[in-house]
C-alpha cells in the first residue's frame, strides 16, 4: 500500500500540559451523526439532565445525549465541522453535572456481549478518530482480533498521544474488559513506530495483560486508516468493513470512552482536543466539554498570528478550513489546526502519475479528474473507493484539486 | 478574525511543475555544456574554422529554444488573444523551451540554423498548441519537430560529423557502419573504427550534438532520478529490453557482450529514453503503463534497427509509442483493480518477443547468404597499391559484365571508373542519372540508395561493386 511521509509537527503542542476548559456557561450540540441529519427530541425551555437524550439518529436509534445539565433556551443553526450550518441544541450550563442516574460498576468485566452493545448504544458511545460512527455497530458480530489505534497520523494532532499518556493503565483496564465480553483473542494497540511517548506510555504497565501487544506502524500517512492498519497489523485485506474479518478497529479515545461507559454507564460529555498550527500563539492541548463553543476558549489561551489564515476543523490532511471560528466541540473533533494558506503555482496535469502513485485506495485521482463529467468513463476509475486522505492533492506539483475531483466523482457515481 | 474557507488538503508538497522543469534544464546543462566543447571548442582548436563559424551548435540551441518559446507567445497572442503580459506567461508556463533544446540536441551538428528553427516551430504549434498546449499533447513536440525536419529536408540536415571529425575519421557513423556489416562481424569491424567501447561511452565519436556523451547522460539520469523528476521505470526498462534482445541476437551471431552494449552505447537510445521517452505528458501515468511502454519502446527499437534501413530506431520508436500512451494507461488502471487483468497483455508481450527474435534471425541469416551471393557476382582481379591509393580492378555482374577500376583512398572510395559495360543494355540511363556519382556519394548508405528505373540490373552491379570494396577495405 502506498502512502507518504509527512512532517509531523507533533513537538509544537506536546510542550505544555493540557488545560481544562470543562466548564463553559453553554454547550451547543449540533444535531448530527456523522454527515447524517439526527432528530431533535428536545424544544426550548425544557430542563435536561447529564445523560438525557436530547436527539436521535432514527435509523438506527442512536441518540444524542445532553453532556450538560441545565435548560434548553434555543434550537438554532450553527456552524458545523463539516463547514455547513446545521440545527444545534443550546444549552444554558447549570453547572451542577446532575445526573440522570448516578452509577458505579465495580467489576467491569461482568456484561454479557448483548448488554455490552446495548450500553454503547444507549451511552452514544461513536468513533473519536474523526468517523463519528457509531461504535455499537462494529461489536454486533463475532470479534476475534482487536486493534487499537493510537496512531494519529495527520500531523499536529496530538490528541490521542496525550490521552495515552496520561491514562495508559486505565485504557489497558478497558481493552481487557472488552476482550473478556467478547471473547476476543487478541488485541494490537497500533502506534506510529516513532512516537516513543506513546509506547512508552503503554510499556510501563503492558507486562500485567495478557494477549495485548504494542504494535508500531510506519511513519507515513494515513497509517492510521482502518484498511491499513488491519493489512499492516494482520496482513489481511477485506472487502468492505473489517469485521467481515471478524476484526474491529477502534480509536484509542473511543476505547477510554468504553471506560467510562462500562465504569459509569454515561455517554462521552468531554474529550482532549489540540489546538495547534503556525497561525496559533500557544500550541495547546486542552480538555473541553463536547458542545463548547472552541472560539471562546481560544481567546482565553492565546491569539492567531499571521495573515491568510485558515481555521481549520481537523487536522490540515482531512479537515475543512470552516471559513471561520465558531466551531462547535463534537466527540468526533479531534483538533483545530491553525494555518496560513499556501500559495499555490496551479498549472495543467503534467502527466507526472504522483498521485496515482501515492493514492493508498490504489485508483487513479489525475484519470479522475480529466474525466470528471464523463460519468461512464468513470465507473471504470471506482472513484467510490476513495477514503478522501488528500494525499493526491498533497503531492500534485499542478496542484489540481484532485481529492475535491474524486468526491465529485464519488457523487456521480452513486447517482 | 476573517478566515479563509477552502476544501482541503491545507498543506502541499513543496514541489511543483515549474521546479520539475528547472530540474530537467539543469539535467540537460552538462550535455549542453559537452555538446559545445566537442562540436565548438575541439572544433575551432584543431580545424581550420572561424570563431562565429565553430560557435554554430551553440546557436543551433538558441534558436530551438528562442523560436519554440516566441512561437508559444505569439500562439497565446495571436490565436488565443490574450494580452502580451499573459502571453508571456502562459508561455513560461507551456515550458516550450525545453522542447527546443532537446530538438536542437537531437541534430547533427551541421545542421541550417533555419532548419533547427523551422522544426522547433512546427513541434510547438503543431505538436502542441493546436493540441491545447501543455498538458494536453500526444506527441513529444522536439521529436515532431525532428520528425518534420527529417520529412521535409532530409538532405539537408548535413553529416552527423562536426568539422575536426570530417577531417579526422570520416566515413560512417556507428550505427550505419554497423549496417554496411549487415549487422553482423567482429569487434574489429564494428567497433575498432570508433577506438573502443569507452570512446562510445565518453562521446569521442561522431553524432547528433547531445546524443553522444553517455557517461554525461548516465549522470544526469542519476540525478533526475534521485531528484524524482523523471519517470525512472521507462528508460530502465527501455534500455534493459534493448540490452537483453540484442543480447540473445549475439549469441546468435556468435558475439561477445560488447555487441549488445555497443547497440546500448550507440545512436540516440539513451538520450532519448532518458529526455524524450519520460516526457511526462507523453508517457504512461500508471507503473504498469510505464512497463509496458518501456518494453514495447525497446522491441520496436530493436526491430527498427535490424529489419529496415534506418538503423537509430529510437525516435521513431518514442513518437509511435506515444500514440499508445492512452493504451497502456487503460491497461494499467485495469491492473491496479486487479493484477490479473493482465495476464492476456503479458502473454502477448512474450509472443511479440519471440516473434521479433525469429524475424531478426531470419533476416540475419538472409543477410550472410547475401554476402556469398555477392562473392559469386563480383570478382576481384587485380588490386594495385600506390602509396595510400589502392586501384581494384573488379568485375561485376549486371545484364551483362561489367569492368572497372575502383580507386581508393583513406578507405573512401574516390572514384569508379568502367572500362567495359558493352554489353549493358540501357546503360545510358546510368549515365543521364549520374549514377556512379551517386552511388560513390552514398558510398557508406549504400543499401539506401535506390536504383535507377529501368536498369535495375545494372545499378544494383554498381552497387555491389562498392559493397564488395567497402568490405574489402574493412577487412
Ligand atoms: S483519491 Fe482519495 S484515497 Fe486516493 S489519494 Fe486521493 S483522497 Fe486519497
Ligand atoms: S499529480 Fe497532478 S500533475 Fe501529476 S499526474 Fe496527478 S494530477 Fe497530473
Amino acid at each position: 500500500m502506498s502512502g507518504l511521509k509527512l512532517d509531523g509537527k507533533k513537538e509544537m503542542s506536546i510542550s505544555s500540559e493540557i488545560v481544562d476548559f470543562s466548564n463553559p456557561s453553554r454547550v451547543y450540540v449540533p444535531l448530527m451523526n456523522g454527515n447524517t441529519i439526527c432528530a431533535c427530541l428536545t424544544k426550548a425551555g425544557k430542563k435536561v439532565k447529564k445523560g438525557s437524550i436530547i436527539g436521535k439518529r432514527e435509523d438506527l436509534d442512536f441518540p444524542i445525549l445532553s453532556p450538560v445539565s441545565g435548560t434548553v433556551v434555543d434550537i438554532k443553526k450553527c456552524l458545523y465541522q463539516n463547514g455547513e450550518m446545521v440545527d444545534t441544541v443550546v444549552i444554558a450550563n447549570d453547572m451542577k453535572e446532575t445526573l440522570v442516574k448516578k452509577n458505579i460498576v465495580s467489576d467491569i468485566t461482568k456484561y454479557t456481549k448483548e448488554e455490552f452493545v446495548e450500553l454503547l448504544r444507549k451511552c452514544a458511545i461513536k468513533g473519536m478518530g474523526g468517523s463519528d460512527f457509531p461504535t455499537f455497530l462494529k461489536y454486533k458480530g463475532e470479534v476475534e482480533i482487536l486493534i487499537v489505534n493510537a496512531v494519529e497520523c495527520e500531523p499536529y494532532l496530538t490528541a490521542d498521544l496525550m490521552l495515552c499518556k496520561l491514562k495508559a493503565e486505565t485504557i489497558l483496564d478497558s481493552i481487557t474488559a472488552i476482550m473478556k465480553i467478547n471473547n476476543i483473542k487478541k488485541c494490537f494497540i497500533a502506534y506510529k513506530e516513532n512516537n516513543t511517548i506513546v509506547r512508552d506510555a503503554f510499556m510501563e504497565y503492558i507486562e500485567n495483560y495478557n494477549d495485548i501487544v504494542l504494535e508500531p506502524v510506519k511513519n507515513i500517512y494515513p497509517a492510521g486508516w482502518e484498511r491499513f492498519l488491519v493489512k499492516k497489523v494482520l496482513g489481511i485485506e477485506y472487502d468492505r468493513f473489517p469485521s467481515e474479518v471478524k476484526v474491529v478497529v477502534n480509536n484509542v479515545s473511543t476505547i477510554y470512552s468504553i471506560y467510562k461507559a462500562l465504569k459509569y454507564q454515561r455517554g462521552i460529555s468531554k474529550r482532549i482536543v489540540t489546538i495547534s498550527g503556525e497561525g496559533f500563539s500557544i500550541p495547546i492541548n486542552i480538555l473541553v466539554k463536547i458542545g463548547t463553543n472552541i472560539s471562546t476558549v481560544i481567546k482565553e489561551i492565546g491569539e492567531y498570528k499571521g495573515e491568510n489564515l485558515k481555521f481549520i476543523a481537523g487536522g490540515p490532511m482531512m479537515g475543512n478550513a470552516i471559513g471561520g471560528d465558531n466551531l462547535i466541540v463534537t466527540s468526533a473533533l479531534g483538533a483545530v489546526t491553525i494555518i496560513s494558506d499556501t500559495e499555490d503555482e496551479i498549472n495543467e496535469c503534467m502527466g507526472c502519475g504522483r498521485c496515482i502513485k501515492v493514492c493508498p485506495a490504489k485508483i487513479c485521482p489525475a484519470f479522475i479528474y480529466k474525466n470528471v463529467n464523463n460519468k461512464e468513463k468513470l465507473k471504470e476509475l471506482n472513484p467510490e473507493l476513495c477514503v478522501e486522505c488528500g494525499l493526491c492533492s498533497y503531492v500534485c506539483p499542478s496542484k489540481l484539486g484532485l481529492r475535491d475531483a474524486v468526491k465529485i466523482a464519488k457523487k456521480k457515481v452513486k447517482e | 478574525m476573517k478566515f479563509i474557507k477552502e476544501n482541503g488538503p491545507h498543506i502541499k508538497s513543496n514541489d511543483s511543475t515549474s521546479k520539475i522543469m528547472t530540474r530537467f534544464l539543469i539535467a540537460l546543462t552538462p550535455i549542453i555544456c559537452f555538446a559545445i566543447f566537442k562540436n565548438s571548442v575541439i572544433v575551432y582548436s584543431y580545424a581550420s574554422k572561424g570563431f562565429i563559424e565553430s560557435l554554430h551548435p551553440l546557436f543551433m540551441i538558441i534558436v530551438g529554444a528562442l523560436t519554440s518559446f516566441i512561437s508559444e507567445t505569439l500562439y497565446y497572442k495571436i490565436v488565443l488573444k490574450n494580452d502580451l503580459r499573459t502571453s508571456l506567461y502562459e508561455s513560461y508556463r507551456s515550458f516550450g523551451i525545453i522542447s527546443g533544446i532537446l530538438l536542437a540536441l537531437v541534430l547533427p551538428p551541421n545542421i541550417p540554423l533555419w532548419l533547427v528553427s523551422f522544426g522547433s516551430f512546427t513541434g510547438s504549434i503543431i505538436g502542441k498548441m493546436l493540441f491545447g498546449g501543455f498538458g494536453q499533447n500526444i506527441f513529444n513536440p522536439a521529436l515532431l519537430g525532428y520528425l518534420f525536419i527529417s520529412a521535409s529536408y532530409s538532405n539537408l540536415m548535413g553529416s552527423p560529423f562536426n568539422a575536426y571529425e570530417l577531417d579526422t575519421i570520416g566515413g560512417a557513423t556507428p550505427l550505419s557502419n554497423l549496417m554496411n556489416f549487415n549487422y553482423t562481424g567482429s569487434f574489429e569491424n564494428i567497433v575498432s573504427p570508433f577506438g573502443d567501447l569507452f570512446n562510445l561511452f565518453v562521446g569521442n565519436i561522431p553524432g547528433a550534438i547531445g546524443e553522444v556523451s553517455k557517461l554525461l547522460i548516465i549522470i544526469s539520469f542519476i540525478y533526475l532520478v534521485i531528484t524524482k523528476t523523471i519517470k525512472w521505470i521507462i528508460p530502465t526498462i527501455y534500455v534493459t529490453t534493448v540490452f537483453i534482445l540484442t543480447f540473445i541476437i549475439s549469441k546468435y551471431i556468435d558475439a561477445g557482450v560488447w555487441y549488445s552494449l555497443f547497440h546500448i552505447l550507440s545512436g540516440g537510445l539513451l538520450f532519448g529514453a532518458v529526455f524524450m521517452a519520460t516526457d511526462p505528458v507523453t508517457s504512461p501515468l500508471t507503473t504498469i503503463g510505464q512497463i509496458l511502454h518501456g518494453l514495447s519502446l525497446g522491441i520496436l527499437t530493436v526491430l527498427l534497427r535490424f529489419l529496415t534501413p534506418y538503423p537509430e530506431g529510437v525516435m521513431t520508436s518514442i513518437l509511435f509509442m506515444n500514440m499508445l500512451v492512452p493504451l497502456f494507461d487503460k491497461i494499467g488502471i485495469k491492473a491496479r483493480n486487479n493484477i490479473r487483468n493482465i495476464i492476456i497483455i503479458v502473454i502477448t508481450f512474450i509472443l511479440i518477443i519471440i516473434i521479433s527474435i525469429l524475424n531478426i534471425t531470419h533476416k540475419l541469416d538472409k543477410n550472410s547468404s547475401n554476402v556469398s551471393e555477392l562473392d559469386s557476382k563480383v570478382n576481384i582481379l587485380e588490386v594495385k597499391e600506390d602509396g595510400n591509393k589502392k586501384i581494384y580492378e573488379v568485375t561485376s555482374k549486371g545484364w551483362g559484365l561489367i569492368k572497372a577500376d575502383v580507386e581508393v583512398e583513406d578507405k573512401n572510395i574516390k572514384s569508379i571508373i568502367i572500362k567495359d559495360s558493352k554489353d549493358e543494355t540501357q546503360w545510358n540511363e546510368i549515365e543521364k542519372n549520374n549514377y556512379i556519382y551517386k552511388v560513390i556519394q552514398n558510398q557508406n548508405n549504400i543499401d539506401k540508395l535506390d536504383a535507377v528505373s529501368g536498369s535495375t540490373y545494372s545499378s544494383n552491379a554498381l552497387k555491389n561493386i562498392v559493397k564488395k570494396v567497402k568490405i574489402e577495405e574493412a577487412k
